[in-house]
């Protein structure tokens, strides 16, 4: 009970402090302090599982941890810090449009905040399947509430979709995990196991096709809450909607969560005897996915939806890697994406905000209004699409490099078609944005300060490319 | 082949269901609605009679307060707030959407009759087919319905078949992940509920087929 106390206690101050008479003013600076102090604190609790290559830090019955699940664990509390600083910018800057007048929204704001960055960290936090669903669909519920932050019809719009497509498409992974037990019930556990650990033992004394059925409903179910194509039409709608802090923490921390729970079943299936199902299915759906999402972003005439799209191609890339069955890897590109993505939704609403619209045709010449905006901006981009001297480059060579039969070879192909389009897409968008004269006059004055959290990010990003860092930490040369 | 009390029950509430894709009318999905979970609560006490354990005697109770009792009133409140009576329908008319559930209802049980019957007990054939049945009901329901609440009683719907298929195809989930998934529906309901309000504020309706300003160009 003592490390629920520990992963709850900050998040709950946060959201009496935000719900208390406390000025704004004073929120932005408290929260964000509270949310870097929780991020030590989950560093000192799973510092055994970081630690150890093969052990399981287990802290009650239906909670453990290992080391890619704290690694992933960290990511998101990382991310969330960096999201929620950069917030304090974000809304100030709202304040000075004439924008966000209302003090209560943002107090919600960080109260949603503080609740859906916890329900992130149970899911990497849980063994037990069933509380990994409960812990996916309370972030569905707590982020709606960040979606709708602006409350005019478009975000309203953008909250309905994104709530009843993903609860009913979460509603299917149910389905898939009630099947999931219902398999170890035939001889495998006595009485039936949902624990993932306990599962992955067993995996060959599981009943095959109540598994099988099981792993291709959670694909489905999960998959919706990942943006998988044809199931992300809510995806692009919420990150361009929400206000640009929490499209960061959507694409950043929020898709991570889903493809991990997709990770985990996969890790069953794959121990199994059927694991012909686990290898190839997210593999295809990976590389397709990649290469739809490319195609969408040729035509795009907002600028967070171009990034929306590219995170769903991103979590193509992460299925195909975790249909590689390399988890490592999927922890990599993750770690490239977030950090990228991030800082990209963090300077898209600072440009947002100065420029005065999300349509791509009008925002030129950022350069100009401020260079040190654009350069990070474009080594941001640089670093999201692959090239070379960024993390993703190397994670996604690795990923390339890993297929080992003939249907993987072709799925590569077509994933490397995707990434060489979505490269010329992204860089063709981007230069316009780079270049040109400004369309629009500047209301925000640029400053320094709202770089700073975006500068940090790419510099993690370069440093793990680099470094490599990650994969040795991880132990995959 | 024998019938047990427990599946009198769940094909029951999947005939109900099917009912309720054949009538525009709100109140009426409602009550049908509420009777449909009825029976599944019915269903949860007997099979547990049946187990002879008292634990899941708790969840029937549950279901039958808040599933088939909070909920509907709730949404009876917010029909009469929103000032709206009848879905619009889309697509398809009720009569001949309630023949489509009719026949999904005859083929869930050629869909799950492969399906392994569930350790230590007979057959589990009309359990799981009960709830399939119920699944596709709400998806239909989903398709057919135009107005925002009547997506909600779709997923409401779905939401029973897949209780259902736990409940026939398990030999009974942890009470914890039972009690957390109650909480997550009770709760996601509630937050679309008060959406509904909001989109009745902003929009002046709640016909989702109007809900197309977001697109691709």
């Amino acid at each position: 009970m003592n490390f629920l106390v520990a992963l709850t206690a900050i998040p709950l101050t946060s959201v009496v402090l935000s719900l208390t008479k406390l000025k704004v003013e004073q929120l932005r600076v408290v929260i964000p302090m509270l949310t870097w102090l929780q991020l030590v604190i989950l560093t000192f609790l799973s510092w055994p599982a970081l630690l150890s290559n093969t052990s399981v830090l287990t802290f009650s019955v239906d909670f453990s941890i290992d080391k890619i699940g704290a690694c992933f664990l960290l990511l998101t509390n990382f991310i969330a810090a960096s999201s929620i600083t950069h917030s304090a910018w974000f809304f100030a800057n709202e304040k000075l449009l004439g924008r966000g007048e209302e003090p209560q929204h943002e107090k919600l704001f960080y109260v949603a905040c503080a609740l859906f960055v916890t329900a992130m960290s149970f899911v990497f936090l849980t063994d037990n399947l069933g509380l990994l669903w409960v812990s996916i669909e309370a972030t569905t519920l707590f982020s709606a509430a960040l979606v709708y932050f602006s409350r005019d019809k478009h975000s309203l719009e953008a909250t309905w979709k994104y709530l009843i497509v993903c609860s009913v498409g979460i509603a299917f992974a149910l389905l898939g995990i009630i099947l999931i037990f219902a398999s170890s019930q035939h001889g495998a556990i006595p009485g039936g196991s949902m624990s993932i650990r306990l599962l992955v033992e067993h995996a060959k004394e599981l009943q095959p096709k109540l598994l099988q059925l099981g792993y291709i409903f959670c694909l489905l179910g999960f998959g919706t809450k990942a943006g998988v194509f044809p199931l992300h039409t809510w995806l692009p709608d919420a990150h361009s909607e929400a206000p640009a802090p929490a499209s960061a923490l959507l694409s950043g921390a929020l898709l991570n969560c889903a493809l991990f729970a997709i990770c985990q079943v996969t890790a069953i299936l794959k121990v199994s005897e059927h694991a012909l199902l686990a290898t190839s299915l997210p593999v295809i759906w990976g590389a397709l996915t990649a290469l739809a999402a490319s195609f969408f972003l040729i035509h795009q005439f907002g600028i967070k939806r171009l990034w929306a799209y590219s995170s769903v191609e991103n979590v193509g890339i992460m299925l195909f890697a975790i249909g590689l069955g390399s988890a490592p890897l999927f922890f990599f590109q993750a770690l490239n994406h977030s950090l990228a993505k991030v800082a990209l939704f963090l300077l898209s609403g600072n440009i947002i905000q100065s420029a005065g619209t999300k349509d791509l045709s009008h925002i030129r010449g950022i350069l100009q209004v401020s260079p040190s905006w654009g350069i990070t901006f474009a080594a941001a981009a640089a670093a999201v699409t692959g090239m070379p001297p960024f993390g993703g480059f190397v994670a996604e060579w690795m990923i390339l490099s890993q297929c080992e039969n003939l249907t993987q070879g072709i799925a590569a192909g077509v994933l490397l078609f995707a990434l060489a389009l979505s490269f010329i897409a992204v860089s063709l968008h981007v230069g316009r944005i780079l270049w040109g004269k400004p369309k629009h006059q500047t209301v925000v004055h640029p400053t320094f300060a709202s770089t700073i959290i975006p500068l940090l990010l790419c510099i993690f990003s370069l440093l793990a490319g680099i470094t490599c860092l990650p994969m040795f930490f991880l132990n995959q040369p | 082949m024998t019938i047990t009390a427990t599946e009198i029950c769940v094909l029951t509430a999947a005939l109900l269901a099917c009912l309720m894709v054949g009538s525009l009318h709100l109140r009426v999905n409602l009550w049908l609605y509420s009777l449909s979970t009825l029976c599944i609560a019915a269903a949860t006490a007997t099979s547990a009679l049946e187990h002879s354990e008292m634990g899941p005697i708790f969840i029937a109770i549950l279901i039958a307060l808040l599933k088939s009792v909070a909920i509907p009133k709730f949404f009876s409140w917010a029909i009469d707030k929103l000032h709206v009576q009848r879905d619009l329908g889309a697509m398809v008319t009720p009569p001949l959407a309630m023949h489509a559930a009719i026949l999904l209802f005859a083929l869930s049980f050629i869909l799950t009759k492969e399906i392994p019957s569930p350790a230590g007990s007979v057959n589990g054939w009309f359990g799981a087919a009960g709830g399939i049945s119920l699944v596709f009901t709400g998806l239909l329901l989903m398709l057919t319905r135009r107005l925002a609440i009547s997506q909600i009683f779709g997923f409401l719907v779905i939401e029973n078949g897949i209780y259902i298929f736990a409940l026939t195809q398990t030999n009974g989930m942890p009470l914890i992940v039972e009690m957390g998934v109650l909480l997550d529906v009770l709760v996601g309901v509630m937050v679309s509920g008060l959406l509904l309000f909001k989109i009745q504020k902003s929009f002046e309706h709640i016909d989702v087929a109007q809900l197309t300003q977001l697109k691709e160009y």
